[in-house]
């Protein structure tokens, strides 16, 4: 059979050129680093997101381990506030697993809001790269190597106070579209830095803009417009994951430019699937914590044939995999999907 | 005359649900000038419109942009009208909250309307911020001697912490009211944890802040009838 040959990145790279593979499937491109990876690459979660060789190598454990079907870096959601001068604790002191907060975020105007000449050389953007460098070169022919980078809503309130950013998009929406724009063009930049780093698919992320928080009135007035310019400079496969409420966002989530889209467990995949119809790439929606942490290894698989069953093209979870994720239902996970087909 | 201070009420109401903060203000302003009672006028205007808001947020009309908004049209009301609030115990609900977001997290858009709640209803609030580390929950508890404790986390990743806080508090002082929120949260979590409240998730989290402003607006009923 033809699919026991293919390597990972060959199943991963045919889906996104549209062809359905089987077995579904199971990857994602958001973080994946779990505990073990850590153990692996000697470091822990505070310190890997300052280390390329560390982050390279903890995130390919994914694969390596369980047979993961991307290796994906960063792990963290403060690259672009770093990157536009914010400072981030990473919480080097702390115990347990807490990630990357930002430190001191600016009263939200466009004049707080002004994308540096150097971005891609600022803050760690050059880390990651190398960091994408590193697996590409050890893992690359084998693997598809991903990263992620923020959608221009969530990374403006990554920079900016997110109370007050939300109060402007109420109030003040010229002066949001300013800021917007310019998000926009540090996530496309990075994104593309990635790309040039190697990355076989960049991951547009823009959990701030679920229907939990804006009107699917404002995601079409403020949010959609600027995600498709992101989409229209990022070459090669893109895929928009958005977590949270998106039944009925989902239909313009697909019409942003992503070659694929994803959603979490607060979605009806199945609902989704029949609004967008059958040639469309959708992801899903595996919940990353009551399932894959909490539950045992036989409710995993369930959870994996559900997403099957609901139409998902791959398996993705439904934000970054939580890292004390147990090592039975991450073979679970990995396993459920071979075992269907 | 009554139906004079009603007309105020209505604007105060209408002024919070639909975000215009200078509505708000002029009609508060207009409540102490015509001198009608101060603590009536928040209750039954400022807290009747978040009440009105949480339907709209609950019904999808409204979102977090909106409901943010309308916080800041009552709250435009609320410093003019409560440094004229008589303290009467009768019917006031007394006591003290210390709150805040829980270390790792920096959400505090849900935490920010759970403390608006509390001093519409006239309680003391120590607000912590955010990111705040466990230990300062338990110090700011124990020094303040405060009778509840509001915890939010937004994140799966943060909101273990909790346990941790609940677990010394109630070492200390058995006797606090603990009530937690946040997206990541269950009912079932946070009652194995021994919390006393809490929200399920994040818009039920506001929901429930929205929710409590009713629920003390029939205890400040409740306590002006028996009183």
């Amino acid at each position: 059979m033809a699919t026991a040959t293919k390597t990972a990145r060959e199943r991963v790279m045919a889906l996104f050129a549209r062809e359905r593979q089987t077995p579904v499937p199971v990857f994602s491109g958001m973080g994946n680093v779990t505990v073990y990876g850590l153990e692996d690459a000697g470091i822990g979660f505070a310190q890997v997101h300052g280390d390329a060789e560390a982050m390279a190598r903890a995130a390919a454990s994914s694969y390596e381990r369980f047979g993961y079907e991307a290796v994906v870096v960063p792990f963290d959601l403060g690259v672009e506030a770093e990157a536009m001068g914010r400072t981030l604790n990473t919480y080097a002191s702390s115990d347990g697993i807490l990630y990357p907060t930002v430190q001191n975020k600016l009263p939200a105007t466009a004049d707080n809001f002004q994308v540096p000449a150097d971005l891609e050389l600022r803050g760690r953007i050059p880390l990651v790269a190398q960091a994408i460098r590193l697996v590409k070169e050890r893992l690359g022919e084998q693997v598809a190597v991903g990263s992620y980078v923020l959608g221009p809503f969530t990374l403006a309130g990554q920079v900016l106070e997110l109370d007050q950013l939300l109060k402007l998009a109420g109030k003040d929406q010229t002066q949001m579209h300013v800021i917007l724009e310019r998000a926009g063009e540090v996530a496309a930049r990075e994104a593309e830095a990635y790309r040039a780093a190697g990355a076989d698919f960049v991951t547009v992320r823009e959990m701030g803009a679920a229907s939990d928080i804006l009107s699917p009135r404002m995601f079409r007035n403020l949010i959609q417009p600027h995600l498709k310019e992101v989409f229209a400079q990022v070459g090669g496969p893109t895929v928009l994951h958005i977590c949270g409420s998106t039944q009925n966002i989902v239909e313009m989530m697909a019409d942003c430019g992503a070659t694929a889209v994803s959603v979490d467990q607060k979605n009806d995949l199945a609902a989704s699937r029949a609004t967008l119809g059958p040639e469309k790439l959708l992801f899903g929606n595996l919940d990353p914590y009551k399932v894959l942490v909490q539950g045992t290894p036989e409710q995993v698989r369930e959870a994996v044939r559900n997403c099957v069953a609901a139409g998902a093209d791959a398996v993705w979870p439904g934000c970054d995999i939580w890292p004390t994720v147990p090592a039975e239902n991450m073979q679970a996970m990995m396993d459920a999907s071979r075992e269907q087909a | 005359m009554a139906d004079r201070f009603q007309e105020l009420l209505e604007e105060l109401r209408q002024g919070v649900t639909e975000y215009d903060e200078e509505r708000v203000k002029v009609a508060a302003q207009a409540v102490l000038d015509e001198g009608f009672d101060a603590y009536d006028a928040v209750m039954n205007g400022l807290a009747a419109g978040m009440e009105e808001v949480g339907r709209l947020f609950g019904a999808n009309e409204y979102f977090v942009p909106e409901v943010l908004m309308c916080a800041d049209a009552l709250y435009g009301g609320l410093e003019i009208l409560r440094p004229h609030i008589e303290v009467d115990p009768s019917r006031q609900v007394k006591g003290a909250v210390v709150i805040g977001t829980v270390e790792g997290d920096v959400h505090d858009i849900g935490k920010n309307l759970v403390k608006l709640m509390f001093e519409i209803a006239g309680f003391t609030v120590h607000d912590l911020g955010r990111d705040v580390p466990l230990e300062k929950f338990v110090e700011e508890v124990l020094s303040t001697d405060s009778d509840f404790l509001c915890m939010s986390a937004m994140m799966t990743t943060t909101m273990g912490g909790m346990k941790q806080v609940i677990d010394q508090v109630r070492q200390k002082n058995p006797n606090v009211k603990i009530m937690v929120g946040g997206a990541p949260l269950t009912g079932d979590l946070a009652q194995r944890w021994g919390a006393d409240g809490y929200g399920k998730d994040a818009p039920n989290a506001l929901q429930e802040a929205l929710r409590m402003v009713g629920s003390l607006r029939e205890m400040h009923q409740e306590a002006a009838k028996g009183g």
